[in-house]
């Protein structure tokens, strides 16, 4: 595990870097702060930076775009959590690949599902031309930051940016429809078409401080209601503007009486085997993440393959439910319940995930196992309370949905670096094929069909795969994992718990 | 009244007014208190919540200011006898030397503690007190008539016969400052003490102060506790004061001590006094007396062992001294420094405030002090607010040991002298006993350059200012993604820039601080500093429209123009005013240049309408 963790860190030195070097010292030649210094500058002193998807596009696009191009995460600013979303001028001049749009939106979602308000810095060219298909014309594609921002600003969630370089095109609907903005002189530009296109469609000759300048933004158009010296200034700016916002009802969340985990931090890499075959307790992990390491698990001699409790994180209630084996009937059944509970007392979920799946075979499929795992489903997309799902090993089939995977909307959905999702192994997607097939010539020429599948689900199945293609929020470090949720548990606190109505059960 | 059994006049003290303040009043309460005998204090308005008022027994208030208070003779006279206190103690400053408070007094039927008004008359003038002391054979100083200074005299020292503390001292180095001199010193002596009488004096630029302490009792007993060294001064004001005085010769030791003897009996002194003496090498002259407690009396008290207020209160009760001077032994060494409420980086300028925060050392050092927590330090008054006095084996230990007490000294909120004493202490001049009177003013360099905000203060005011996270998880910095973010915050020394400051996670034990939130203020090393978060809000983000042109800002009159074609002006010069819904509006200009007016007074203009333009000017 501990390698696994080294790796995870190595590729998240490399995506930190940003753009090429040439590019940086370019960038910061001109006076400009970097993405994630600029983050720095914005935060409270101490502040916590939850990013999210930090190895978006992760081996994508030629390994060309680190992190996507786009930085965004949750950290306090004057004492507020807000969602940042800032883009890397490095990386291709902060431009808008597939992946950059779906990680933009993604953001919103999680600001918009957790009330944070939203804050761009923006300094991007736009859309990344070559791929305007991919990025353009679909539901989740460039339109939809608009969409988002129009309604978050309707729900009373503020919406404010900072120009703080190109903001062209499309990208110009940033700070206008924002509640408030600011653009940094002699630096921000906003324009629908920028001095090239202005001279092919009109002939007009003008350079882009007269076109979309700061000081004409703020003195002319209005398109800014602020303007800034330098990238510090426009920072402490928006750290003001966010100062005037009202304040959301303060924590209470009391530091005062929270107890660690009376395990040490550190072993919870031992407690992993890293071989997701090998089979292990997973209270070794809850005991490593919640308060007092104290579980007060739920029908703890029934469904034993499903361990489920209530505990605390970080002084916060929550419901755990943590995979320990194949899910059967019994556990199905007993999760179902334990889901409705949670719901019933307003407690948020924790989900632990680590299934290859529900038990298959006669015996099972005669007793109904179809029907339980039904069951266990509706509870989960039936949920109104906040839900996270933390894969820490693997994540297979229809146990995915049972456990809260992506399309159950948890608030947030994390990977361990050993994790592992697909639709099913890749052993046993080569046997169902090769089946399927059938009349191999040799064992040789079965092996041959098989290997290539083998291999694509090895490939398809790591977390960087997943992690590059926002299936999830973020492959973790372990150790972080009662943090992070500590924090993404705080961020829904103050949410008014809301009545449950489940979905027709299969009895 | 008692008859004692040498036929002197005993008269019991069972009851001291205090006529003065501060934190003499408190070391006066104190000797009091030991003696079981009971304080009244007097105050005026501004010092009504100061801790000496609280201290007394008993606390009348006098006036609103210093005339009506600590000044007011007659007022303090009708208070001690309308409460029927035995005895009024002056302290020192205010009434202490004035001949006919202390008569009138004493005619009230209250001891005055102290000598007789006959004597405070006598040595309270320069040149009374000089025939005095050439009578009882002490050395004097050469002294000149105006238009008689020899050649090689020169320079020359002018000051009131009548004064005291500096007022109406003047050098001249010439006949033509000499007369200035004199001219400005009469005037100030006549302002000072309503008497224009100057004397002119050898000058020794590099001389030392020393003085001895004296004491005579009513039966013609007279000692001395030794001598003080006063060197260290500013504009006459005393700094640091120590005893004994470090390598001085047992000659002159020995020619002044008995001087000031000599000088006492001569005039039949009673009470506490201080000779003073101007030291150079191996001459001694005698410069004054005072006669009352001496501001740096704890020195003496330090290295000798005695009580003086103690003393003070047997001898005006009619008591012999306690001691003989053969019993009277100097044991180590003693430094006091006095904590003025001044900017020596300032020009020692007056400085006033609130007591934030007070901190004085736990051991080791003896604190006089006159304020508490909270009180305002305003300029009505003298700005010493405190002594720290200590004492040592020896004059190594002594310096030592008051470098620690002023690191453990804190007066946040008022600016004071304490970090800059500190540095003179530590200094190797004062450390090798190169001083004379005109060291300080001489502006050694190492004191005098101004410090910077050591990294750890700012760091310290980093910790305290840091508002941490409001919610259980810790406030580390921590990122997803990477290495933690150390908490940093943008802050600034006062008159400093502002610098990134990097938060410690504990406490600096050498530092102290007060916040209120926004403002820190520190002391380290005696060196107070007043930190404040730097708002990056706050700049000077001018938009210059930077063209040449004003143009009518709305549509109105124009109901005046102030300059004329071809006049120079510069941004933000009022060019006229216009008047527009009932409102006036100034027209500045924008730029720096030649001005042409493009409109009449009197005009209706539409919005956007030409006014001015200016040609700018490149410099």
């Amino acid at each position: 595990m501990k390698r696994l963790v080294a790796e995870l860190h190595e590729k998240l030195a490399h995506v930190r870097l940003g753009g090429s070097e040439a590019a940086r010292d370019k960038h910061v030649g001109r006076g400009k702060l970097l993405v994630r210094d600029r983050i720095d500058h914005l935060l409270d002193p101490g502040s916590p930076f939850l990013e999210v998807a930090p190895l978006a596009a992760f081996d994508m696009y030629g390994g060309q775009v680190p992190s996507a191009g786009i930085v965004t995460g949750i950290g306090y600013v004057q004492g507020r959590a807000c969602m940042i979303v800032a883009n890397d001028a490095t990386v291709k001049g902060g431009t808008y690949y597939p992946m950059t749009v779906k990680k933009h939106l993604r953001a919103q979602t999680i600001a918009q599902e957790n009330r944070l308000p939203c804050l761009y810095l923006v300094d991007s060219g736009g859309a990344f031309l070559p791929m305007q298909d991919e990025v353009f014309p679909d539901r989740e594609h460039f339109g939809r930051i608009f969409f988002n921002q129009a309604q978050m600003s309707a729900q009373g969630i503020p919406q404010i940016a900072s120009v703080m370089g190109s903001c062209t095109a499309g990208g110009a609907y940033v700070p206008a429809m924002s509640d408030e903005s600011v653009i940094v002189k002699d630096q921000g530009t906003i324009f629908l078409g920028g001095p090239p296109l202005v001279k092919a469609a009109t002939g007009e000759i003008v350079t882009a401080e007269e076109l979309g300048g700061g000081l004409v933004h703020a003195t002319k158009s209005g398109v800014v209601d602020h303007l800034a010296d330098d990238d510090e200034h426009a920072l402490e700016i928006v750290r003001s503007i966010v100062g005037t916002l009202r304040e959301p009802v303060d924590s209470d969340i009391e530091a005062a009486g929270v107890l660690p985990p009376r395990e040490e931090p550190e072993t919870i890499y031992d407690v992993v085997p890293t071989d997701t075959r090998t089979p292990y307790d997973v209270r070794d992990v809850i005991s490593r993440i919640v308060d007092d390491s104290r579980l007060h698990e739920f029908k703890p001699l029934y469904g034993e393959t499903l361990v489920c409790g209530f505990a605390h994180i970080w002084g916060q209630p929550v419901a755990i439910v943590a995979n320990n084996g194949i899910l059967f009937s019994e556990s199905s059944l007993k999760g179902a319940h334990f889901i409705e509970l949670a719901n019933q007392r307003g407690v948020p979920l924790v989900f632990l995930q680590n299934i290859t799946g529900f038990m298959v075979g006669k015996e099972y499929e005669n007793g109904g196992i179809a029907k339980d795992g039904a069951k266990l489903v509706t509870a989960v997309a039936s949920s109104v309370v906040p839900k996270y799902t933390v894969v820490i090993g693997g994540s297979f089939g229809a146990g995915n949905y049972g456990m809260c995977g992506r399309a159950y909307d948890p608030r947030f959905l994390w990977m361990w670096p050993n994790a592992r999702i697909s639709v099913m192994g890749g052993e046993q997607a080569a046997s169902v094929l090769a089946t399927v097939r059938g009349d191999f010539d040799s064992p040789e020429a079965e092996e041959e069909f098989k290997a290539p599948i083998r291999e694509k689900y090895e490939i398809e199945g790591s977390p960087y795969y997943s992690t590059a293609r926002l299936w999830d929020d973020g492959v973790i470090d372990p150790i972080d994992t009662r943090r992070i949720l500590g924090m993404a548990l705080s961020l829904s606190a103050h949410e008014p718990a809301r009545d449950p109505k489940f979905g027709v059960f299969r009895l | 009244m008692t008859q004692s059994s040498t036929g002197r006049t005993f008269r019991q003290i069972t009851s001291v007014l205090i006529a003065n303040r501060g934190e003499i009043a408190e070391r006066i309460i104190r000797s009091c208190r030991s003696r079981d005998i009971r304080t009244v204090a007097i105050y005026s308005d501004a010092d009504a919540h100061m801790p000496f008022v609280a201290a007394a027994d008993e606390a009348v208030r006098l006036g609103a200011s210093n005339a009506e208070s600590y000044l007011a003779g007659s007022a303090i006279i009708e208070t001690a006898v309308a409460l029927g206190v035995d005895a009024v103690h002056p302290g020192y400053g205010f009434l202490s030397e004035n001949p006919d408070f202390a008569a009138e007094v004493e005619k009230a039927g209250v001891i005055f503690i102290g000598p007789s008004a006959r004597v405070i008359e006598q040595m309270g003038r320069k040149d009374r007190a000089r025939h005095i002391a050439e009578r009882a054979g002490v050395p004097v100083t050469p002294q000149y008539a105006p238009d008689s200074v020899p050649a090689d005299a020169w320079p020359v020292l002018v000051k009131a016969a009548a004064g005291g503390g500096g007022k109406g001292m003047h050098i001249a180095t010439d006949l033509a400052e000499l007369e200035q001199a004199l001219q400005t010193a009469a005037r100030e002596a006549k302002t000072a003490f309503g008497d224009d009488t100057l004397l002119i004096e050898k000058y020794v630029p590099q001389g030392r102060h020393i003085e001895v302490q004296v004491f005579g009792d009513s039966y013609g007993n007279v000692v001395h506790l030794f001598e003080r060294d006063c060197s260290v001064q500013r504009r006459h004001q005393k700094v640091i004061e120590e005893a004994p005085a470090m390598g001085l010769s047992p000659a002159v030791r020995d020619t002044i001590l008995s001087a000031a003897v000599a000088l006492c009996r001569e005039v039949g002194y009673t009470n506490a006094g201080t000779v003073e003496f101007l030291v150079d090498g191996d001459d001694a002259w005698f410069l004054e007396m005072n006669t009352r407690l001496q501001v740096e009396h704890p020195v003496t008290e330090e290295i000798t062992g005695v009580d003086l207020v103690d003393w003070q209160l047997r001898v005006a009760s009619g008591e012999a001294l306690p001691m003989g001077q053969e019993q009277i032994r100097v044991q180590g060494h003693a430094i006091e420094v006095r904590v003025y409420s001044e900017d020596p980086y300032r020009d020692f300028l007056p400085q006033t405030g609130v007591v934030r925060q007070l901190h004085w050392p736990a051991m080791n050092a003896r604190i006089e002090s006159g304020i508490s927590a909270g009180i305002h330090v305003g300029t009505a008054f003298d700005p010493m607010l405190a002594k720290v006095i200590v004492h040592g084996d020896n004059r190594e230990e002594a310096i030592a040991a008051m470098i620690h007490a002023l690191d453990e000294t804190a007066i946040l909120g008022v600016v004071t002298n304490v970090g800059f004493v500190r540095r003179l202490l530590a200094s190797t001049s004062f450390r090798d006993g190169h001083i004379h009177t005109s060291w300080l003013d001489s502006r050694p360099e190492a004191a005098f350059a101004v410090p910077q905000c050591p990294d750890l203060v700012l760091a310290e005011a980093a910790r305290v200012l840091t508002v941490l996270v409001a919610n259980p998880l810790p406030s580390d910095g921590w990122r997803l993604a990477g290495p933690a973010h150390a908490p940093r915050l943008r802050l600034h020394a006062d008159g400093e820039d502002a610098r990134w400051v990097e938060v410690p996670t504990t406490a600096s034990a050498a530092v102290f601080s007060h916040s209120d939130g926004v403002r820190v203020w520190l002391a380290y090393e005696g060196q107070n500093w007043l930190v404040s978060a730097t708002d990056g809000m706050r700049r000077d983000t001018q938009v210059s429209q930077g063209g040449p042109d004003v143009l009518a800002p709305m549509p109105g009159l124009v109901l005046l123009i102030d300059v004329t074609d071809g006049q120079e002006v510069a941004v933000g010069d009022r060019l006229g005013v216009m008047e527009a819904m009932k409102m006036e509006l100034a027209l500045t200009a924008p730029i720096t240049g030649r001005v042409t007016v493009r409109v009449a007074e009197g005009a209706q203009v539409s919005m956007g309408h030409l006014l001015f333009d200016i040609e700018p000017r490149d410099d």
